[in-house]
């Protein structure tokens, strides 16, 4: 019996870890070490009024501030029956775009790209190929101006209110911001040539459940209030509502985060999954990427996130440049938030962070305090389909060495673009 | 274009973690910031801020460092951030080293980084008292950093 450790998990935040048990060739026991900090959260919203929850969490994470701020807010509107106007669902949906196109082009560019050209980190790659790199920058500062076009600062989102949306962004900002948008559609099928060129990475074989919200319509990541469970052919509705059957939460004794499944079954969410999910959203230029890519769903090797991050990013900047042309041609209102009636409810609230399903669920007072907050995040809802496709990438491994297994272990992990903890980043000297 | 920026980086969800954007708060209220000097309150990915960064005479990041100096101490390094580690150890953004590292090498960005020492970062929504209890020294000390790269 070996053991194969990664003790810090490269590229994941906080103090995440692998560990495989290896007998002979088979696979005895495989660990995967999540500290998962959202889940202690709620000490620090309890007693909070209603407006100040989404504001406190979206400083959960600086890359998911919008996820967490608007699924704060579909949270409270839902527990005070508070039904927002069409224009602020376009502008929380352009808002959300935003948000992922900055968060993919991250991942791609500076984190998955390296690991596939064996580069030890963006740094060194830059070094060979400054094109690649600024490419990536240029993308992520796209995703950036949406954010502070729409949502009113780079980070956490001022204008995203409970009842509506702060202030209606100008007319010179919107042009502005297509313009941008125009020119980031060129660079994304710039991105597409780079991840077609990368070599390939089918380091894991293996039957898949993909769980993500239902998009009602071209939304992707904010609309809508039921989850589907896609599984081998087959899927099952969750309403937000019921989300605790769907996390259905299991104790680990060496995690932090508990481990869910759906049917006994560990699920994954994310990119892969969203696509698998809702697949008419696959026409033009995602579907000609997805070809480009190789993509086929439902897919059998998690590495393919990577590639549905790439092929959502051109949707995400086609679609916000849709929505952006939308208010241009029939202005934005200034409409003030609906007036929100605190009452003792529950409400839940699950919208699609860049990483994956996002639940946030509280409960208030009737003076609209908050008595209880649940904060479920992608990454913990993905720690038991992490550790499958761990056991099965070890298990496949042609190369029988430490390092080998390892390696390919290190890129799967990333390719779930995972967020361990929320987010301490402090420096180190050497 | 004001010639320096300082950024300000941290989590303040994670107490101390949060010190270098506390900071910077405080840095943008106090009337002994030079004019030529403008200041960013950001969370904890400095890429995000590159555009801002460019053409800028000198860039100062102030971020919490954790090497088990006493708390409050304060740590400048200047160009190349000699004896860092840019060790790349985070899921969906860079850390303050890697980011500085990674801009300086594909654009004419000169950064220093100012790390503020802190013993722990917890989930917590202030600072801790020993690092509050240092803040107006810690101002001080930026204050004094910033008039340095002025000169």
């Amino acid at each position: 019996m070996k053991t194969v450790v990664i003790e810090h998990l490269a590229r994941v935040e906080g103090h995440g870890g692998i560990t495989v048990e290896l007998d002979g060739d088979s696979v005895a026991g495989v660990r995967f070490d999540v500290f998962e900090g959202a889940r202690l959260l709620e000490p620090l919203v309890r007693g909070k009024r209603f407006d100040e929850v989404a504001p406190t969490l979206s400083r959960i994470c600086a890359i998911c501030s919008v996820a967490h701020s608007l699924t704060s807010l579909k949270a409270t509107e839902n527990a005070f029956g508070v039904q927002v106007t069409p224009q602020t669902e376009l502008l929380r949906e352009l808002l959300y775009l935003g948000e992922s196109i900055e968060s993919h082009a991250l991942h791609l560019f500076f984190l998955a790209a390296p690991d596939y050209l064996n580069y030890p980190s963006a740094i060194a790659l830059a070094a060979d190929n400054p094109d690649a790199v600024r490419l990536g920058l240029r993308l992520k500062k796209l995703g950036n101006s949406i954010q502070e076009i729409i949502g009113g600062r780079a980070i956490h989102p001022v204008n995203a209110v409970v009842g509506g949306f702060g202030r209606a962004p100008a007319v010179d900002r919107l042009i502005e911001l297509r313009h941008a948008l125009e020119e980031g559609l060129k660079d994304s099928d710039g991105g597409i040539d780079l991840m077609a060129a990368l070599p390939p990475a089918d380091f894991c074989r293996c039957e898949t459940v993909y769980t993500a919200l239902r998009s009602p319509g071209l939304d992707s990541y904010y609309a809508g209030d039921e989850v589907v469970v896609a599984s081998n052919g087959d899927r099952t509705v969750v309403r937000a509502a019921d989300y605790r059957t769907l996390t259905n939460e299991k104790p680990m004794p060496h995690s932090h985060a508990k481990h869910s499944t759906f049917g006994g079954k560990p699920f994954m969410v994310g990119s892969l999954a969203r696509l698998t999910v809702n697949p008419q959203r696959l026409a033009g230029r995602m579907a000609a990427a997805m070809e480009r890519l190789q993509l086929r769903l439902p897919a059998v090797n998690p590495m393919d996130n990577n590639k549905a991050q790439a092929v959502e990013l051109i949707g995400d900047i086609a679609r916000a440049l849709e929505i952006t042309g939308q208010f241009l041609r029939d202005g934005v209102r200034d409409e003030p938030p609906v007036t929100v009636q605190p009452r003792a409810a529950s409400g839940t609230g699950i919208t699609e962070a860049p990483r994956g399903l996002l639940i946030h669920s509280y409960t208030y007072d009737a003076g609209g305090r908050i008595t209880a907050a649940d904060v479920i995040t992608p990454t913990a809802l993905n720690a038991a389909s992490m550790e499958l496709h761990f056991r099965r990438t070890a298990e496949q491994c042609p190369e029988r060495t430490d390092t080998a297994i390892a390696k390919r272990l290190e890129m799967v992990a990333r390719a779930y673009d995972p967020c361990i903890s929320c987010s301490v980043h402090v420096v180190h000297r050497r | 274009m004001k010639p320096t920026l300082l950024i300000g980086l941290g989590n303040p969800l994670m107490g101390d973690d949060g010190v270098g954007c506390a900071v910077a708060e405080r840095l943008a209220h106090d009337p002994r910031l030079p004019d030529s000097a403008e200041v960013i309150c950001g969370g904890s990915d400095l890429l995000r801020y590159a555009a801002q960064m460019e053409g800028r005479s000198r860039v100062l990041v102030l971020d919490a460092i954790q090497d088990g100096a006493e708390p409050g101490g304060i740590f400048v390094f200047a160009d190349g951030q000699p004896g860092l580690d840019d060790h790349q150890d985070h899921a969906h953004h860079l850390s303050a080293v890697q980011a500085i590292r990674l801009l300086e090498a594909i654009a004419p960005i000169r950064c220093t980084l100012v790390g503020i020492a802190i013993s722990s970062a917890a989930m917590a929504d202030r600072l801790s008292p020993a690092v509050e209890a240092r803040m107006p020294a810690i101002v001080d000390r930026v204050l004094e950093e910033v008039e340095r790269w002025l000169v």
